[in-house]
């Protein structure tokens, strides 16, 4: 994302701050997003006659936030506000790699397809959860090992009580070898 | 009048139904439950249990989803009251008079207060419930496509106009949603659009996934973010929860009028309860013979912003049982709890399924009951739940979550689009979007282009045609009144200033 360009003035020959960096750089992401969205839907038919194709409301939807974006980021440029809180590192990412690895284990996955040599057997349920509960424990700065040992195992029999036994949902619950 | 005594004496049959009564009671305790822990909100607990309700009858799911909305009501009010933090969104201004208020040793009428005025909010938004359905039921059946968009254009403008922070982000916000709800195959070609031929993409991004993401998974990683302050619990014993004779006198006139402006708030799309309890307290400052006495432990303080936000949670119902249209995010996941039981929310849903229209209605008043029960006498149980520390309940509400998406489709690929919608989520925080308005836009963005495009080729392509239907150009022109007035310098004034109130 842009947040590393900040609001350091520009080299040269004048003087350039943007005001409003939350403003200015969210209106700039939204800007790209609608530009991806009309690139995207470009070889959609769009209208013919009175009828609307599958392109034309996406577009026009994307041309309007396009606008609206460009209006954010203006006020932005112009408009002082507040500075860009820091985005923090540690607890993000152990969230989202407790969430890839559940789905990633649950039913296995190919990761040759990313470029890792490597296979995810089907893991199922019980070890999937447990891991993500571990792994999502640990973007805490409190974590307890006893404690969060005992808290994952407890977690993870709640939900297979839950959702495999008390909603009978098909899961499959072992490692499937 | 008689057919609605019939028609409430139908509901009251299904709803008393052991069954359904436990499907009640479940929806009460765990709404009481959400609305305590701080960190989990109810839009993230609706759409946690959505998977849940698979399984269940379509009654019993939808009287459990919607306790759990009213339910989180009261327990919001428990902490607010007694810890100063608020448990939800709903509760933020009780902080402010209800803890004041335990400070001075008045916790026990604190809490009795804010339960007597939601019970108050809640028996008679259920009767409003029960008295709008059938007309708002029969204009709905005057409507075209034409107003059908203009109608739901209006919502998106209110939703614009209540959400807190710059009006101008928040048509972005909606912007961004109706872009996203149009990711999929086309309705009517079938032609894949922005899928990027990713096959799981081409069906659309899931509800359930965007706003577990938005709301679930954003807000613990936001959460991660504050250093995890201890929390000061009013240690003493609770005495007294019987509120004196003056306790009631005063705060009667405080309930009635919250419950008056949490009930039209409610109804009015893209309002809802949290609007609404920052509106009822605003509003009783400013008619009080004593504005001082606000923020230092005022009794109508709590009573008007409680009984608001449970007035609202319920009249929300009405747009969404009568038209069809979720006027706020909960009510937006109430839509794909529906769809999930193959009933189209509308209002066929009253004359086809009376015994669901009616069965919900009358378990709203049951589950009001319920619920003074459970936090009364309960409330030191609540309390103790609040001693389990936030590290140990992230990580469970992030298993969970996952599993819930999982089971919908059984699409790992679910999980991941999820995820994404979490860094999403958590950007737009750091650029101050707020992620209401799109999870609105995101539901109605179908339902919204096909009547566009329904409406378009009844016209013949004439775009004149919103204006020129009478109904449907009086709802874009109060769509249009109220994004100027909310445009306005002296209005964006006093909307920062509700807002403002609310943070400290």
């Amino acid at each position: 994302m842009m947040e590393g360009a900040k609001s350091s003035p520009k080299r040269g020959g004048f003087q350039f701050k943007v005001r409003g960096p939350r403003d200015f750089y969210g209106g700039l992401a939204l800007i790209a997003l609608a530009i991806i969205a009309i690139l995207a839907t470009g070889e959609l038919p769009g209208q013919h006659g009175f009828a609307f194709g599958p392109g034309t409301a996406p577009r026009m939807f994307a041309t309007l936030l396009a606008i609206v974006g460009a209006i954010v980021a203006l006020g932005g440029l112009f408009f002082d506000g507040p500075p860009i809180e820091a985005f923090a590192i540690r607890g993000p990412a152990y969230v989202l790699v407790a969430i890839l690895v559940f789905a990633g284990m649950i039913r296995g996955i190919d990761l040759r397809m990313i470029g890792i040599p490597y296979t995810i057997p089907s893991l199922g349920l019980v070890v999937s959860t447990f891991a993500a509960f571990i792994i999502s424990i640990m973007g805490s700065t409190e974590m307890k090992w006893v404690e969060s040992l005992i808290a994952a195992v407890a977690m993870t029999a709640f939900c297979i009580g839950l959702f495999v036994y008390l909603l009978q949902l098909p899961f499959q619950l072992w490692p499937a070898f | 009048m008689t057919d609605l005594l019939a028609n409430l004496a139908l509901g009251f049959q299904v709803a008393a139904h052991p069954y359904n009564l436990g499907f009640c009671l479940l929806g009460a305790l765990v709404g009481t439950l959400v609305g305590v822990l701080p960190g989990i909100g109810t839009v993230a607990t609706v759409a946690m249990l959505l998977p849940i309700t698979f399984g269940l009858p379509p009654v019993g799911a939808l009287i459990m989803l919607a306790g759990i909305y009213y339910g989180a009501q009261y327990g919001g009010s428990t902490t607010s009251i007694l810890v100063n933090i608020p448990g939800e969104a709903t509760s933020v201004v009780t902080c402010l008079d209800g803890h004041q208020m335990a400070r001075q040793g008045r916790a026990g009428a604190a809490l009795s207060i804010s339960a007597i005025g939601s019970f108050f909010a809640g028996c008679v938004s259920t009767v409003l419930v029960a008295a709008l359905g059938a007309p708002l039921t029969s204009l709905a059946l005057l409507f075209g496509p034409a107003e059908y968009f203009s109608l739901m254009l209006l919502g998106l403008i209110f939703a614009v106009v209540l959400a807190k922070g710059s009006v101008l982000k928040s048509v972005a916000m909606v912007l961004t949603g109706l872009l996203l709800s149009m990711v999929g195959s086309d309705l009517e070609t079938g032609a894949g659009r922005m899928t990027f031929d990713i096959a799981e993409l081409s069906d659309g991004i899931g509800f359930t996934n965007v706003a577990m993401g938005l709301f679930g998974f954003a807000e613990i990683i936001r959460n991660l973010e504050m250093s995890q302050e201890s929390r000061e619990i009013v240690q003493s014993k609770i005495k007294g929860l019987m509120p004196t004779r003056q306790d009631l006198i005063d705060s009667s006139g405080a309930i009635a009028r919250g419950t008056i402006l949490g009930s039209i708030l409610g109804i009015l799309p893209g309002g809802g309860a949290v609007v609404a309890s920052f509106a009822a307290y605003t509003f009783e400052k400013r008619i009080s013979k004593n504005p001082e006495r606000f923020g230092r432990g005022a009794i109508q303080g709590v009573a008007a912003p409680e009984s608001a936000n449970n007035a609202a949670a319920q009249t929300s119902f009405i747009p969404l049982l009568t038209l069809g249209i979720p006027p706020n995010a909960v009510m937006a996941l109430m839509v794909g709890a529906m769809t999930i039981h193959g009933i189209v929310p509308g209002p066929q849903v009253m004359t086809k399924q009376p015994e669901l229209f009616w069965g919900m209605i009358a378990s709203m008043w049951l589950g009001n009951l319920m619920l003074v029960i459970i936090n009364l006498p309960l409330v030191g149980v609540w309390v103790t739940l609040l001693r389990v520390p936030y590290r140990l309940l992230y990580p469970s509400i992030i298993v969970f979550c996952c599993i819930g998406i999982y089971s919908i489709n059984n699409s790992p690929t679910d999980v991941v689009i999820a995820a994404i919608f979490g860094l999403f989520g958590y950007w737009l925080v750091k650029h101050d979007f707020e992620p209401a308005p799109l999870v609105l836009a995101f539901v109605l963005g179908p339902l919204m282009e096909e009547n566009l495009r329904r409406a378009m080729l009844i016209a013949r392509g004439d775009a004149t045609v919103f204006m020129t239907r009478p109904i449907s150009a009086g709802l874009i022109l109060v769509a249009l009144f109220m994004l100027v007035l909310a445009m306005l310098p002296m209005m964006r004034k006093r909307r920062e200033e509700v807002f403002v109130e609310s943070e400290n």
